[in-house]
């Protein structure tokens, strides 16, 4: 017993450290469009961010645990099943859902939500708890592009598939495409506001374009003989493949003028502060005052193409060259 | 103490006798730490030198000023015959390295590492297929070319970065610690391309603490300690063995009873 109860110690703290990761959802700049503009009315959005979350939320704690180093440590087959049967209790979700279960009793549409969240967290359970196959197919998958930086941008946009940004703005330009074809028409100022949405969910990633590539990707930066702009458009060319396609359903020229004002700002923190980011996360931006700039920018860049001129999306073009310019010097600078 | 080796010594660097790296009273402090001082160094085309010494005496700081990856604080540091400092892109282009953190992306596969590497030196796409399937099978990594970096072993990460190195067919080679953590066989597969690089005038300049593969494979020996260089010389010139001469110049190892260990047996 002893011993599980110090392994079951030892998963805690480290269950609690990870937990502090998803404190990253308040540098997150769809957290804030939400927070500050839709307020009462984002019930819908926080549906779909408590949604995303709650996947990497319903992991196995049992997984942090190295399988090597569970079957070298000295357990009997009573500490092995303390462990399988305590290990879940870990997980705060785990105490909600008891919870939820004990208040919704008799209650027919919490049962139903307690059934939607619990079925959520036990198939995400199991799956995390089964050997990982070895393909990861999806990833595998990701597109050619031409030019020498081919491998960069691929490498790229597997991280961006590896933030929970991307899955909320797909979720939301999904829900879009289905209201298009079954839904009843919608204003055209209605696929502004949600092109400004699905950039904005994206958008923290632009500030934190290195984040993922660890110290590792950064080392091999500093031997690569490319120049610091090279680097940066590798970064901005799988930020714009994986955005595109998201706005196709909403509003697509909007869409790449919101896209590219979002990197040009984004430069100066991903360059000059970069902080490193968890996988299966929300990005965490600059800080709060870089995310508002960034989503005053972007909002004025799809009003204005949309309402106005495409001349703005020109001069966002424009921006976007002169930042790739500017930060890809100081990417060799700080990459030394 | 060998200091100043004339290049000719080195029979097994049979390409030139031109210095591919000269090293002129190079020096790196940050703050009041010096990690090298005033080091002078020189090694000609198509030798394998091997630079030892212990953990923090100043290997890797130098090899960052080699790699034009640090500046020195003073002095001069000739790789290729271009100035590391001055031009550090240049020199990118010319050299190959093995970093001690291997520098791997999470995210790409054995195979793709190789075909970016192709890509940004500029070699055609053919080219690179070809010569990355030829280091892929030398160096038993067929079955792993799909398998993403965050998944393969330290082993498969280090025979990857060690085929990154090698496919642009650099004019030097700069590898941080290549024996460290590898199988012996494979350790033997990487002696031996790095012996056949250096037949064909490649200069290979290598730190490691095995010092049983060094004394196989390196042309020339150079010791540091505390950021001063302490022995410059080839393997021949060594009055003991390496292992020896290493403790008595470098660092005495000092061996102490655990106690708790109980009572010996015997």
């Amino acid at each position: 017993m002893a011993r599980a109860r110090a392994i079951l110690s030892a998963l805690a703290l480290a269950y609690r450290r990870d937990w502090t990761a998803f404190q990253s959802l308040a540098g997150n700049n769809f957290f804030l469009i939400t927070a500050f503009l839709l307020r009462t009315a984002g019930i819908f959005v926080y549906l779909i961010m408590g949604l995303v979350v709650l996947f990497p939320l319903s992991t196995d704690p049992l997984r942090k645990i190295p399988p090597s180093r569970l079957a070298l440590w000295p357990l009997d087959r009573r500490d092995r099943w303390v462990l399988r049967l305590a290990s879940p209790w870990i997980n705060p979700l785990t105490w909600g859902l008891a919870a939820l279960a004990v208040w919704g009793a008799g209650r027919t549409v919490s049962v139903g939500l307690w059934a939607l969240i619990a079925g959520v967290f036990a198939g995400t359970f199991l799956i995390s708890a089964m050997p990982l196959p070895g393909g990861n197919g999806m990833f595998r998958r990701v597109p050619q592009f031409p030019g020498l930086l081919n491998q960069l941008v691929r490498k790229n946009v597997r991280e961006i598939l590896a933030t929970l940004d991307f899955y909320t703005a797909l979720i939301l330009s999904l829900a879009v495409l289905a209201y298009r074809i079954f839904g009843p028409a919608l204003p055209p100022e209605a696929f502004m506001a949600m092109t400004v949405l699905v950039v904005g969910a994206m958008s923290s990633y632009a500030q934190c374009l290195f984040g993922l590539d660890g110290e590792g990707g950064l080392s091999r930066y500093r031997l690569l003989p490319v120049r610091g702009w090279q680097l940066l458009l590798a970064k901005d060319v799988a930020f714009l493949s994986v955005v595109i396609p998201l706005t196709l359903p909403l509003a697509l020229l909007p869409g790449i003028g919101a896209a590219l004002v979002a990197l040009a700002v984004g430069h100066a923190p991903a360059v000059e502060h970069p902080r490193p980011q968890t996988r299966w996360r929300f990005s965490t931006g600059g800080g709060l005052g870089n995310g508002v700039i960034q989503l005053i920018a972007l909002a004025m860049t799809t009003s204005g193409i949309y309402l106005t001129s495409t001349w703005f999306l020109a001069a966002a073009v424009a921006a976007w060259a002169v930042s790739v310019w500017w930060y890809g010097r100081d990417v060799e600078r700080v990459l030394g | 103490m060998g200091e100043g080796l004339a290049t000719s010594r080195f029979a097994a660097a049979p390409v030139t006798m031109e210095d591919m790296i000269s090293c002129r009273n190079l020096t790196r402090r940050f703050g009041e730490f010096t990690a090298v001082n005033g080091l002078n160094l020189e090694v000609a085309a198509g030798a394998i030198c091997a630079f030892l010494g212990p953990n923090g005496a100043g290997k890797s700081t130098t090899v960052k000023m080699m790699t034009g990856l640090l500046a020195p604080t003073s002095g001069d540091v000739i790789v290729c015959g271009l100035n590391a400092a001055a031009n550090p892109l240049e020199l990118k282009r010319r050299i190959g390295v093995l970093p001690e953190d291997l520098g791997l992306f999470d995210d790409l596969t054995v195979e793709e590492h190789l075909l970016l590497t192709g890509d940004i030196y500029g070699i055609t796409r053919q080219e690179t297929k070809a010569r990355a399937s030829q280091l892929l099978h030398a160096l038993s990594l067929e079955h792993g070319r799909r398998t993403f970096a965050a998944s393969c072993s330290h082993g498969m990460r280090k025979k990857t970065a060690f085929a990154m190195a090698l496919l642009p067919n650099p004019a030097v080679l700069f590898l941080d610690e290549p024996f460290e953590a590898i199988d012996p066989v494979t350790a033997k597969i990487m002696r031996d391309l790095l012996q056949s690089v250096a037949r064909h005038g490649v200069t290979v300049f290598l730190t490691s603490h095995i010092l049983s593969m060094v004394e196989r494979i390196a042309h020339q020996i150079v010791m540091i300690r505390k950021g001063t260089k302490v022995w410059d010389s080839t393997v021949g010139e060594l009055p003991q063995s390496l292992e020896d001469h290493y403790f008595d110049l470098v660092e005495t190892p000092v061996v102490e009873e655990l106690e708790w260990l109980g009572p010996a047996r015997s």
